[in-house]
């Protein structure tokens, strides 16, 4: 254009017209389109997110579907979608519906439905064409319950059995149903207290005190009086815990066969009854007769489960309890470490260091590590601390309990160092940023005043750094949750017996491998027996995990915009 | 800085540090020094030890001790030799059937055993590669076969008989067993048991000169087979089976022999080989001919192939199978060592349409070659010249492990350990034992980057397959086809996400009101710190479901929504001026929002248009294909392109109606007109780029040019339009974020300058701010590069993980990332598949410090160069 530019100077009588060409419009839809669909990209991924999420506990009407065929399927609707008929199916259709499929270019709509009841069918979903209904209703009576096991139950309620009473039919009035109910999953509970929490401490101390002789008979050897006190001393506490043992094995068998006595009959909508003991169900509706209260106290109780409770029917059912708790404790491990140690080596390279090429060097070093992929690290993680360290730490301090590995397999100490080592550039490159904008006037000023460099460094250009290098912790923070490459290796497990920290000496476990909310939305999504089952789990799972990572980059932000505005106003 | 003694007599106050304050610096001083060094040298060290896990895979093997044994001069020459797992004893058979038992470890010589032959010495023996089963052939034309097994039991600390000999430390022998100590206060009892069964007639009368036998079948039912070769040269092939009485007890063996083809006349035969399902036998002669028998029926056993083997002048030394029976080695007379396959191949000129071909050429002894070992559980192989060189090979890699040399030159019998940790060699009355240390005989930075040739592979070849269900199953560990799936996945999501990354960090510098910057530059930051395993699971479970059931419409998309941009500006040309600068902002942009979900929803309303037009109503068929043309697609992917050239091509070419007179001229009208008359001329333009598009179309299709089979083929569900479309998501917040701080960063004056000089905006974008920070742009789509190779969950999750070697948009991939994380949870520690995924990220890191170096050295001059202006 500049010789165009040069043609037309000399014309001063030119109209102002606008030249189209330098204003290069087709050039700027081309960039604001690209801006308009990056930011449509992460508005539709956030709203798929956010709605799937919510809308998974929303309890649904039961459909009660009657096929051209003849048969009936009752269960919830999931979703509908438009897709392709295949041949094969096309042939045995009516003439008006291959017409119409025709007209909609071989498409045509189908709805999935969740019919439940997979002991019985062997299958949970089923996805049925439009062509294919006869037609739709949704009548009272129909019960959705969860159960402990075999997924939902969709049917309708025959009859309820107290203590080996049958309750009249008259009876079966929610209100009386649910008081039994209630009655029954609070027994359940107890049993499954006694067993879990309260065995499962008695166990503890069995093994624990096998273990000390064991490690007695390795030490000072079988036959020696040592082993032999050791040996006595065992004998006593294994006769105490046994005794312990019992007594709460046959209050389990009591409470278990109280248990039994309590039934529930439901039966499907093709006619086959199921008798199961009403503890079994672990929560149960009418849902085609919900009042919008109903609906709401459903909707929450599922929520609360989801929070508190833990995970069951491979994962894809109940909470995700321990996996919070693991993000929390590895997240908050992790941080013990890299916190101190990041700022400690920001510290050095910018106040101590002699500046020069080898510094230069290393910053660069440092910042490209930042860009290391963090699967490299879980490598790492898993060859020098589990397997080098932790196999070294168990031939010194864990030789009774050999060949099964303490601390030389994957596990919560360990993971959290490697993600330490991952995230340990963002605080260097975020505490040196920090460091280096407190004006060096102020550092001189100290100094000037007769504080030693230390007391310059605490008490100014640590205060005034903090909220760089809080913000830097806190990133370093929804880094290291978010990750789940090197955790896949070093560690994290689908399903963890025990959490990291419990009631038991010496309370924090940190070789215990745990659960974590990342691994679990890949777990469910990609391990499970139905990828179909599992998907409103893993939606939820994510919509908690995207919450967590936003609520620390929110607090990142918050934090940094306080601190900055209490620390402001310090300059010379 | 206190300065300690009193500056004059006046002060009274003692000027003094407190000490608390000296320990708390010097303390701070040694732990900021420590701590910082530390950390640096720790995160350093990662390097270090993933080289030192990788190290051992690039190391032969070497030898860890050497012992001999003497044994009583002038016995009778060794048929084999045989270690036991633990290495305690070695076996040598000899030709009188005596089994000579050497204790390894004190070089003493026990009691032996023998097999009883009577006064005759067999003329043939034959075993097999486990070794416990041999066969000896005799003059009288009969076959005996017979057993050498070693038993190991593991007994109490106090099983040692009370008569037993001491041997050495913790080892003991009575007439029976040898016994040694092991930990836990146990003793292994190593013994050897011999059986010998009746003999059966093959050839009456004729001399058997060649043997070889396999036992199968089960334990109630055993079955044997032995190939023999008489003095006449007649090959016969023997099936013996094995029945039980229920009732009596009895067992009765019945055997049926075939004769197979005769050989020529006056043949030295120099061994017979047989393949564990008796389907096919080879015979070789002295000077290295190969006859191939197929035994598949053998009511018709037919003569396959008959090949000579070595070079003219040399004769054959060896002549024996790997383990897994589908490789077949031969040494020569003139030290050379080949391994061949059995291979399918046109114009074969056998039977079967199989060959011999030669696969491996190993490196050549410097003697002829008289023994071989081979073991069983590689494709690990010993070899002895008659110089007494005993070399360690690998077939596959086709490395040399370790050279050693026996005690004496005749090495007559050669054996390798169970464990491949030993190797045994009998030569003049002397049996030599190593111990041996090789763990990855089967890496070599030519077999994991290079061709490798497998067995039962028609050619040499990249695979990576580590593990399989089969025992005789050699791993393939062949990292290029991750690399290649590594590189695959960064380049179809850099792509995508390059564009659209940069265009919109562009029109947020240079064209968004500062306010509106600040909303939109944290959202797609926020992009940035989402997890993978959300965007993998998004892609992978609802993504790669719906493209699959709208690919037409996305691919219709992908057109349409450039299209979509430019037919709105053309629009917005029609404004008037004032209009225009009235509603340049949110109006504007919401117009651009608009053309894009209109792109979308015409993309979706004319997929099935489309696709019966372009891809004859089925574009799965299509990609595979199976049906329709090339043309059309290919013109359709032209268009953009064509469209480029040709209103480049217009805009630089200087006639009246084009190039500056054209511009001229239009700039002379008023807006709208000179709008309208720009939209009027698009049309033409993108008409004729269309015209031109299909012409060129057919030219390329005629020529034989089409996508068809390179990037487009058949499809798949998990495939990387979607690890590209999902890891963009990934991407494009990094060179966003980047390349809009490079271009914010342009100092605000150069601006200024350009804009008060009369130029536009999009002329000073375009002409002075992008120049400038291009090297700050460029470091962004580096550090965007790297971040893709390392991206590793979206991968696992949406890519599929088939590690194959393609470009095809439409099939999946396995990223090094993504192996890694699939298969290092179940590798052994420290056996050869830690290893290699430790060299797997030791590629990665590699690839990415390299890539986030240049990065950083480009944003670190232009940071410079910025300051500078």
């Amino acid at each position: 254009m500049p010789a165009a530019a040069v043609l037309s100077v000399p014309s001063a009588s030119r109209p102002r017209a606008a030249d189209l060409g330098a204003q290069g419009e087709p050039y700027l839809w081309m960039l604001g389109g690209a801006l308009a669909l990056g930011i449509a990209m992460i508005a539709g991924l956030l709203v798929l997110v956010l709605w799937n999420g919510l809308v998974t506990f929303v309890p649904r009407e039961i459909a009660l579907l009657t096929l051209a065929d003849g048969s009936r399927i009752a269960g919830e609707t999931v979703r509908a979608e438009t897709f392709r008929v295949p041949a094969e199916r096309l042939e045995g259709l009516a003439p008006e519906a291959k017409a119409k499929i025709a007209a909609e270019h071989g498409l045509a709509r189908r709805t999935l439905y969740r019919t439940g009841n997979y002991d019985v069918y062997n299958d949970d979903f089923r996805w049925i064409a439009d062509f294919e209904v006869a037609g739709v209703a949704y009548p009272d009576g129909m019960i959705f319950a969860e159960r402990l096991e075999w997924g939902p139950f969709v049917g309708r309620l025959q009859s309820v059995t107290v203590d080996g009473e049958v309750l009249a039919a008259s009876d079966i009035r929610a209100a009386n149903v649910r008081a039994a109910h209630d009655l029954a999953r609070a027994r359940w509970q107890r049993i499954r207290k006694i067993e879990r929490v309260e065995i499962g401490a008695v166990n503890h101390i069995l093994e624990r005190e096998r273990l000390a002789l064991r490690r007695v008979a390795l030490t000072s050897g079988e036959d020696s009086a040592a082993w032999r006190a050791a040996a006595a001393r065992f004998e006593s506490r294994q006769t105490d815990a046994q005794a312990r043992h019992k007594m709460l094995a046959l209050e389990a068998t009591r409470l278990k066969e109280r248990d039994a006595r309590d039934r529930i009959v439901l039966v499907e909508i093709g006619g086959a009854a199921k008798d199961m003991a009403l503890s079994q169900v672990v929560r149960m509706y009418r849902a085609n007769e919900f009042t919008w209260a109903d609906r709401a106290a459903i909707y929450l109780s599922r929520w609360w489960e989801f929070l508190s409770d833990e995970p069951r029917e491979a994962n894809t059912e109940g909470g995700v309890l321990p996996a919070i708790f693991g993000t929390f404790a590895m997240t908050i491990l992790m941080v013990i470490v890299v916190a101190p140690f990041g700022i400690v080596t920001a510290l050095y390279l910018r106040e101590y260091a002699r500046q020069g090429r080898v510094v230069a060097l290393v910053r660069i070093s440092v910042n490209n590590l930042a860009g290391v992929p963090s699967i490299v690290y879980g490598v790492f993680g898993l060859g020098f601390f589990a397997y080098l360290l932790g196999g070294n730490i168990d031939q010194l301090f864990y030789a009774e309990r050999l060949p099964n590995p303490t601390f030389g397999t994957g596990g919560l100490l360990w993971a959290a160092l490697t993600l330490a080592l991952l995230t340990v550039p963002v605080v260097i490159v975020a505490t040196e940023e920090a460091i280096a904008a407190v004006p060096r006037s102020m550092r001189e000023g100290s100094l000037a005043c007769g504080a030693s460099k230390w007391q310059t460094i605490r008490r100014i250009v640590l205060p005034r750094a903090m909220p760089g290098i809080l913000t830097g912790i806190i990133l370093a923070m929804a880094r290291g949750a978010g990750e789940v490459a090197p955790l896949m290796l070093i560690g994290v497990v689908k399903l963890a017996p025990e959490l990291p920290i419990d009631g038991l000496f010496p309370f924090v476990h940190l070789e215990r491998s745990f659960m974590h909310l990342g691994f679990h939305v890949f777990d469910v999504g990609f391990q499970s027996r139905n990828s179909e089952a599992g998907k409103p789990m893993v939606f939820v799972t994510t919509l908690l995990l995207i919450a967590l990572i936003a609520a620390m980059n929110v607090t990142a932000i918050a934090l940094r915009n306080r601190l900055k505005r209490r620390f402001a106003g310090g300059h010379f | 800085m206190v300065d300690e003694s009193p500056v004059s007599g006046r002060t009274r106050r003692e000027r003094k540090t407190r000490r608390s304050v000296l320990i708390a610096d010097r303390t701070a001083d040694w732990i900021i020094h420590v701590g910082g060094i530390g950390v640096i040298a720790a995160v350093l060290a990662i390097v270090v030890f993933l080289v030192h896990v990788i190290v051992p895979l690039f190391e032969g093997g070497r030898v860890t001790a050497e012992r001999s044994a003497a044994m009583p001069s002038g016995g009778p020459r060794a048929l084999a030799v045989w270690l036991d797992e633990a290495k305690t004893i070695a076996v040598a058979l000899r030709e009188s059937g005596e089994v000579s038992v050497v204790h390894v470890a004190s070089g003493r010589v026990l009691p032996s055993v023998r097999f009883d032959f009577g006064a005759v010495r067999p003329t043939a023996f034959g075993r097999t590669i486990a070794g416990i089963d041999v066969a000896f052939g005799f003059a009288d034309g009969t076959v005996r076969l017979g057993k050498i097994e070693i038993g190991i039991a593991i007994l109490p600390g106090n099983a040692v008989p009370a008569g037993a000999e001491p041997l050495g430390p913790g080892a003991f022998a009575d007439a029976q067993a040898v016994y040694e100590r092991v930990t836990g206060d146990q003793v292994r009892k190593v013994s050897v048991a011999i059986r010998l069964d009746p003999p059966e007639t093959v050839a009456p009368g004729r001399a058997i000169v060649a043997l070889d036998l396999r036992r199968g079948g089960t334990a109630e039912r055993p079955t044997e087979a032995f190939v023999t070769v008489d003095a006449d040269g007649v090959p016969r092939i023997s099936h013996a089976e094995s029945k039980r009485n229920i009732l009596t007890g009895q067992v009765r063996k019945t055997v049926s022999t075939a004769i197979l083809p005769p050989l020529p006349a006056g043949t030295a035969v120099a061994g017979a080989l047989m393949t564990e399902t008796a389907d096919q036998v080879f015979i070789a002669d002295r000077a290295g001919t190969v006859w191939r028998y197929d035994t598949r029926d053998l009511g018709r056993p037919a003569l396959a192939e008959t090949r000579r083997l070595l070079s003219d002048d040399a004769g054959l030394g060896v002549f024996g199978f790997l383990i897994g029976e589908q490789s077949l080695v031969v040494g020569a007379s003139d030290g050379s060592v080949d391994v061949y396959f059995l291979l399918p191949r046109e114009g074969a000129g056998t039977t079967d349409g199989r060959t011999l071909v030669r696969a491996h050429a190993l490196e050549r002894q410097p003697a002829g070659i008289v023994a071989l070992a081979v073991s069983q559980r590689a494709k690990t192989f010993a070899t002895a010249d008659s110089a007494g060189h005993v070399w360690l090979r690998h077939s596959t890699s086709e490395q040399t492990l370790l050279k050693t040399q026996a005690g004496a030159a005749n090495v007559a019998a050669l054996a390798i350990g169970p464990r491949d940790d030993g190797i045994a060699a009998f030569a003049n009355d002397t049996l030599t034992t190593w111990d041996i240390d090789a763990p990855h005989p089967e890496t070599t930075w030519a077999t994991i980057f290079g061709r490798v040739w497998y067995e039962g592979y028609p050619r040499p070849g990249f695979t990576w397959q580590s593990s399989s269900g089969t025992d005789s199953f050699e791993p393939k560990l062949s990292l290029v086809p991750l690399i290649f799936g590594t590189f695959k996945a960064t380049l179809y999501s850099l792509l995508f996400a390059v564009p659209v990354a940069i265009l919109a960090a562009i029109y947020t510098s240079e064209f968004v009101h500062h306010k509106v910057r600040a909303v939109v530059k944290p959202a797609m930051e926020m992009m940035a710190s989402l997890p993978s395993v959300v965007l993998g699971f998004v892609a992978a479970l609802v993504l790669a479901p719906l493209v699959e059931t709208w690919i037409v419409a996305v691919i219709l998309a992908v057109l349409l929504m450039p299209l979509a941009l430019l037919a709105g500006a053309m629009a917005w040309q029609t404004l008037p001026q004032a209009r225009a600068i009235r509603y340049g902002g949110i109006p504007k942009f919401a117009l651009m929002f608009a053309a894009l979900v209109a792109a979308a929803l015409a993309a979706h309303g004319l997929a099935p248009a489309f696709e019966s037009l372009f891809f004859a109503g089925d574009f799965k068929a299509w990609t595979g294909g199976k049906v329709g043309a090339e043309e059309p697609f290919l013109a359709v992917i032209l268009w953009p392109l064509v469209f480029v050239a040709v209103g480049f091509a217009e805009a630089r070419l200087e006639t009246p109606v084009t190039g500056a007179a054209w511009r001229e001229r239009l700039r002379r009208l008023p807006r709208e007109r000179a709008g309208v008359i720009e939209g009027i001329h698009f049309v033409i333009l993108i008409a004729l780029a269309g015209a031109l598009a299909f012409a060129l179309a057919g030219g390329l299709a005629a020529a034989g040019f089409g996508l068809r089979g390179t990037v487009v083929d058949t499809y798949v569900q998990r495939n990387t339009l979607i690890v590209g479309f999902a890891m963009g998501f990934a991407v494009i917040p990094i060179i966003y974020t980047i390349a809009e701080d490079a271009l914010n960063s342009v100092p605000e004056h150069l601006r200024a300058a350009s804009l008060a000089c009369g130029a536009t905006q999009w002329q000073t974008a375009v002409r002075v701010i992008l120049p400038t920070a291009i090297s700050g742009v460029f470091a962004a789509v580096m550090v965007g590069m790297g971040r893709a190779v390392g991206e590793t969950m979206i991968v696992v999750m949406a890519a599929g993980n088939t590690p194959i070697l393609d470009m095809n948009i439409f099939d999946g991939l396995r990223a090094l990332s993504a192996n890694i994380a699939v298969e290092l949870p179940e590798a052994v520690r420290a056996g050869t598949l830690y290893r290699m995924l430790f060299l797997a990220a030791m590629s990665l890191f590699v690839m990415t410090f390299v890539v986030n170096t240049l990065a950083e050295i480009v944003r670190l001059r232009f940071r410079k160069r910025a300051a500078q202006l």
